[in-house]
């Protein structure tokens, strides 16, 4: 009696633990690196504009991915961490580049300038 | 009846037969919408002449492009086949943001040089501009030396001063002699050439008469060289006229010619820096 209830024990604790530990250290590990990046992406960001709606799917998407963790989906989980991180990359990587742009919209308005300027004073000279 | 019911049953099985082959000929692979968003978005990064600046997003949107586009041929799962895809599309508009940004870098660059370029030349043309002026400011100093040599102007310890003598007004007059008048014209062209240069005209007279007449006669005289000058273009503020009356004489007043010598307008000449500079023009 006393072998069939520890079998039964066994069992449940087996169940039970494979249930939780459903998802790997691993796993866990990826969706917090996804995390961290998340935010550091949003500390880079600030208040842009460009980007805004990436970061915001990023944010979006991490939450799924500790939702899934809780549940114990890992392959979920590892998914939605793959698309937070690379939204938050995107965010930044729009940002930049508008900030490129912008720069060098500026340089070819101030040559613009430069040049009229200059072909007014060979025009003076 | 029977005929009737026989040849409905072959028309409808004619019409079935055509149903199912169409349908078999029309088995063509699901169109997944992200798929082919994300196999032309690789596409597009992959051909770019700056793909390098991009090139582990590039791959990794390469990798997961083939994953999806494996899975859709084998007739996969849609939900893997989407994630890979959007996994590619992610990775190649990254790509992409990230080759934008080296092609504004790139301009930047090249506008960064071509303003260099302008300035450069900009100061080449201002340092031409400066020679020239000074070439041009040389040569009008050197003309004035030669105008006011030419008028016979003379150094003193007062600057550069030109006597207009007593012949150029009718005695007691204050009025210009038309014989005044080509040395008037050279005086103004000098002036005129140098707006910065200063001229104090200054009138004199000799002893005889009373000394408050002489000394108006002198004030009407350099104030009708100052006239002249002034009717032919010379700036007024250029000008300064000064009656000195028989105060300062150059000659004695015992005999007539050194009272026809203190008889006279006297121009002295400064450049723009208050230097002085005379004439002296002697009858």
């Amino acid at each position: 009696m006393n072998r069939i209830l520890v079998t039964i024990l066994g069992v449940g604790v087996i169940g039970m633990f494979t249930a939780c530990g459903g998802v790997s250290e691993l796993t866990r590990e990826r969706v917090a690196r996804s995390e961290t990046s998340v935010q550091q992406a949003q500390q880079t960001l600030g208040n842009s504009e460009e980007g805004a709606l990436d970061m915001q799917r990023a944010r979006e998407n991490i939450e799924a991915a500790r939702r899934e963790l809780e549940e114990g989906n890992a392959e979920a989980a590892e998914r939605f961490a793959v698309r937070a991180q690379l939204y938050a990359d995107l965010a930044v990587a729009k940002s930049e580049s508008a900030e490129a742009r912008r720069a060098a919209d500026e340089l070819q308005a101030s040559l613009r300038t430069l040049r009229e300027e200059a072909n007014r004073q060979e025009g003076t000279n | 009846m029977k005929t009737r019911i026989t040849k409905a049953g072959v028309r409808a099985l004619v019409a079935a037969a055509i149903g199912i082959t169409l349908a078999a000929c029309s088995t063509t692979p699901e169109r997944i919408e992200s798929l082919e968003t994300a196999r032309a978005q690789v596409g597009t990064v992959e051909s770019s002449p700056r793909a390098g600046v991009a090139a582990t997003y590039i791959s990794e949107a390469r990798r997961s492009l083939d994953t999806a586009n494996r899975l859709a041929d084998a007739g996969g799962d849609r939900e893997d086949i989407e994630y890979h895809a959007e996994v590619a599309s992610l990775n190649a508009q990254i790509a992409n943001n990230k080759i934008l940004a080296a092609q504004a870098r790139d301009e930047i660059n090249r506008a960064e040089e071509e303003r260099q370029a302008v300035l450069i030349k900009s100061r080449e043309r201002q340092a031409q501009a400066q020679a020239q002026q000074a070439r041009e400011a040389e040569l009008r100093a050197e003309t004035l030396e030669q105008e006011l040599s030419d008028l016979k102007a003379k150094k003193t310890a007062r600057g550069v001063e030109l006597t207009l003598g007593d012949v150029l007004f009718a005695t007691g007059e204050s009025t210009l002699k038309p014989a005044a008048f080509r040395t008037v014209d050279r005086l103004a062209e000098v002036l005129k050439e140098d707006p910065n240069r200063k001229v104090v005209i200054e009138g004199h007279t000799d002893s005889v008469g009373s000394e408050e007449f002489n000394q108006q006669l002198s004030e009407r005289r350099a104030m009708a060289v100052q006239s002249a000058l002034v009717t032919r273009g010379v700036s007024p503020d250029q000008i300064t006229a000064i009656g000195r009356g028989e105060s300062m004489p150059i000659a004695s007043n015992e005999d007539a010619g050194g009272r026809q010598q203190n008889r006279r307008v006297e121009l002295i000449f400064q450049d723009g820096e208050g230097r002085s500079r005379v004439a002296s023009d002697s009858d």
